[in-house]
């Protein structure tokens, strides 16, 4: 393979961004690979829009404690939180750097925080700029930032976490989920993480981060077999040193870019090595993957199931349907169980073939329905522009994999496109 | 229920005409073990954690509970109304809005389970919803049914009326669909077209094509079996549970093979003016339950039907500033149905013994009740087998 043909390119661009767009794969069509995956690499500054109003953290956390405001607390939030979910898909559905949306949904999903949890928006929303500015940075740097992070902290109850009671769900969650994983610590290193971070909190007058030194313990602690008074970016370091660290990163790229099963355990350590020699650049662990054999194998085509994100927002970037009001794609993302901001649990959305259940068939069905209805008779000009000519040409842009069903009798660009929605290959990607 | 039990059933229904049709239908088919009437319970989750202490007032100690709860306890006109006590109901009365399930408790095919909850509790709602539909305290998507129904049929398992949450009935191994109702699943099936499963795709299309077939095939038996219903009768119960009732009850009578069926009542989060507001909803519940009830019956299907309901956790003991009542713990199920041995299980609310945050202890672990419903009703071995089954069915 010297130069990238339109499926190959259609493929990069898939799995990169938001929907197949046409003007991009074309942009890469042709080009040799590590020049594709290095335009890919080098997004456009991707501006987001102003955020809409949301109450500040010191006039929200009160109410959120008092038993007589929790009822207003949580309906401000919710319908704060839904205005802030159609920011975000405002901005994913005009950015001219998806990648970076899917870098900063990837990282949403891997450091998770919920409305539902913290009811509070306005963190969540500064959260969402601080995983932007870190989605193709540098993991330590961004492990550092989730540990400040004012969302986290309070979702996480990290807030909580003083010398005199300290709180573990954080450690807890640093160890088992963001870092070494379930198998690699003790319950001793749980809590001795929780006592080096304990004094990191949440400044009540700003709801920014703040260190309290006198909530601190400074006492000497074993983490890991290593023995000091650590705080917690000493905590991260040592995390950082232990060899499954980089490698469950490697894992969770894996599944977001390559598939759902697997990778080979050969593969993971020679992604992990190459991350943690390139000192956990993020950069550098994507250009190997997409650089990747793995990545390019027929077999790994068409083999992820479309996010809702991805269908909702990739199907309209794609094809120039009539959109949806930013308040119905809000309710659809919650529909096909992928709410913004929302995640279930800390584990983040499962993905894969559990964003497909009997309900959420129906709803995507739907979607798809009646976005690309509307006259399909050719001879009517319904003002639809179709990059794509009929035939061939069509099914290797709309669709990853062959369609599963037969395709319509009746000829026409329309009509095709509409067909090929329906069918199941227009669910992967 | 075996053969001669069910003609027994049929040929004691008063609508003569339905019995040879569903004789004629059945009998050519009918292997050697026939289950016509194959069992089928039906959950109505209580949205928003049902208050017990409304539910069933306490008589055993009314002037405390009258303390507790100065502006949200049953009136005192009511202790005079006899009928609302409970015969053999342990110095407690029906919620009077309840009247309507008042017959069903006479009878002998209404339960009541209290105390029900499990250690520990946990007073969010999403939480404690997530530990009720999975049984399991740890984050998972796999509903406690989908631990007993894959063994106990195949292909369709359930069908959630209303609601959007699959709950008890999600996990990978569980066939359920969502409905609004009957009619609106069809017309939205109309979208998707028939596919074969194909397991020679790749993973994550063959799951698409698995799933796309099951929506097809219970479309298809919808479209087959209620293309034409037979009629359930008069239906009196028109709220939005009622409703839900009434799609399940047309399902049932005509012959759709799902077990299980969800249907949900929102609504019990009373944090404020609980006394009218979960009468409200104790109406409801009551007049479509009657409602289905005296349908199931009407045409032969009660014996093999458990209606079974949940809350998330019951309510605070003490009443709140606003005359309604914070998250509880402990609360009640009520099991009906013409196998359902009724009475009162599980021990009575304790007024005087609360824990730390003021909430009753609950005395039956949950999966008990779930566990009676895998062992006892749909004879499968039980999940949790270790905590032992109630005698209600």
């Amino acid at each position: 393979m010297n130069t990238l043909t339109f499926s190959e390119a259609r493929h990069l661009v898939a799995r990169t961004g938001l929907g197949a767009e046409w003007g991009s794969i074309k942009k890469l069509e042709g080009l040799p690979i590590p020049q594709a995956v290095e335009f890919i690499l080098s997004p456009p500054p991707s501006y987001t829009k102003p955020p809409p109003y949301m109450t500040p953290w010191r006039q929200m956390e009160p109410m959120r404690g008092e038993a007589m405001q929790r009822k207003d607390a949580w309906v401000r939030a919710k319908k704060e939180g839904e205005n802030l979910q159609a920011w975000w898909i405002d901005q994913l559905l005009t950015t001219r750097s998806p990648f970076t949306e899917r870098m900063t949904l990837f990282w949403h999903n891997y450091f998770t925080s919920s409305l539902q949890k913290t009811q509070q928006p306005s963190l969540l929303y500064r959260q969402n700029l601080m995983l932007r500015q870190n989605a193709l940075g540098n993991f330590r740097q961004l492990l550092r930032s989730v540990a400040r992070d004012p969302a986290m902290l309070v979702y996480l109850d990290g807030y909580k976490n003083v010398k005199a009671s300290p709180n573990e769900n954080f450690a807890r969650e640093l160890l088992e989920l963001f870092t070494i994983g379930i198998g690699n610590y003790t319950e001793q290193d749980v809590r001795a993480a929780a006592r080096a971070f304990t004094g990191w909190g949440v400044n009540p007058g700003n709801g920014h981060f703040i260190f309290r030194a006198e909530q601190h313990d400074n006492s000497r602690l074993i983490f890991l077999r290593r023995a000091g008074s650590f705080n917690g970016d000493d905590i991260i370091e040592i995390l950082l040193q232990h060899p499954r660290t980089a490698e469950r990163v490697v894992e969770k790229f894996w599944h977001e870019f390559v598939s759902d099963a697997g990778p080979a355990r050969r593969t993971v350590m020679s992604w992990a090595n190459q991350f943690r020699k390139a000192d956990y650049d993020i950069k550098t662990l994507l250009r190997v993957i997409l650089n990747s054999p793995e990545f390019w194998a027929a077999s790994n085509r068409g083999n992820l199931v479309k996010s809702p994100v991805d269908l909702l927002i990739g199907t309209v970037r794609m094809i120039p349907y009539p959109r949806l009001r930013h308040s119905e794609m809000v309710n659809l993302c919650r529909l096909l169980g992928q709410r913004l901001f929302d995640p279930p649990s800390v584990k983040g959305w499962e993905g894969g073939n559990d964003w497909i259940s009997t309900q959420t068939l129906l709803v995507r069905a739907a979607y798809l329905a009646k976005i690309s209805r509307g006259n399909l008779n050719a001879r009517v000009d319904t003002g639809l522009r179709l990059p794509a000519k009929e035939g061939q040409e069509m099914l290797d842009w709309l669709l990853a994999v062959p369609p599963v069903n037969p395709l319509p009798d009746i000829p026409g660009q329309r009509r095709l496109a509409h067909s090929l929605l329906r069918d199941p290959a227009f669910q992967v990607s | 229920m075996d053969r001669r039990h069910f003609l027994k059933l049929a040929g004691a229904l008063p609508a003569a005409g339905f019995v040879p049709e569903v004789l004629a239908a059945q009998q050519p088919s009918a292997p050697r073990q026939p289950r016509q009437n194959p069992r089928k319970l039906v959950l109505v989750r209580l949205k928003g954690g049902n208050d017990a202490l409304n539910t069933l007032i306490p008589w055993y100690d009314y002037d405390y509970y009258r303390k507790l709860r100065p502006r949200i306890s049953m009136p005192d006109q009511v202790r005079n109304l006899e009928k609302y006590q409970l015969k053999n109901g342990g110095q407690q009365s029906l919620n009077p809005w309840l009247k309507d399930l008042m017959p069903w408790w006479d009878k002998g095919q209404l339960a009541w389970i209290q105390g029900v909850g499990y250690p520990n509790p946990i007073l969010s709602h999403f939480e404690s919803a997530d530990i009720w539909e999975t049984a399991s305290f740890s984050t998972t998507n796999q509903g406690w049914l989908s631990h007993v129904l894959p063994g106990y049929k195949r292909d369709l398992h359930g069908i959630v009326l209303g609601g959007e949450e699959l709950g008890a009935l999600s996990g990978k191994d569980c066939y359920a669909i969502c409905m609004k109702s009957p009619e609106v699943f069809l017309s939205q099936t109309n979208l998707v077209d028939p596919v074969q499963p194909n397991r020679r795709l790749n993973p994550a299309l063959s799951h698409l094509t698995n799933i796309q077939s099951q929506v097809v095939s219970a479309s298809n038996q919808l479209a087959t079996k209620m293309g034409r219903p037979r009629p359930i009768g008069p239906w009196r119960a028109r709220s939005e549970i009622g409703r839900q009732l009434e799609s399940v009850a047309k399902m049932i009578v005509n012959g759709i093979d799902a077990p299980v069926y969800l249907v949900e009542l929102d609504g019990f989060d009373t944090h404020a003016n609980q006394l009218r507001e979960q009468n409200h909803l104790l109406e409801y519940l009551g007049v479509a339950l009657n409602a289905f009830a005296e349908t199931m019956i009407r045409h032969g299907q009660w014996d093999n039907t458990l209606v079974l309901t949940y809350s998330e956790f019951g309510r605070r003991v003490e009443e709140n500033r606003a005359g309604g009542t914070d998250h509880g713990a402990a609360s009640l199920q009520l099991a009906m149905g013409g196998s359902v041995r009724g009475g009162l299980y599980g021990e009575k609310p304790n007024l005087r013994r609360l824990d730390n945050a003021g909430n009753l202890h609950m005395n039956i672990d949950f999966r008990q009740v779930y566990g009676t419903v895998a062992q006892r009703w749909f004879r499968q071995s039980n999940p949790w087998g270790q905590l032992g089954t109630l005698p209600f069915v």
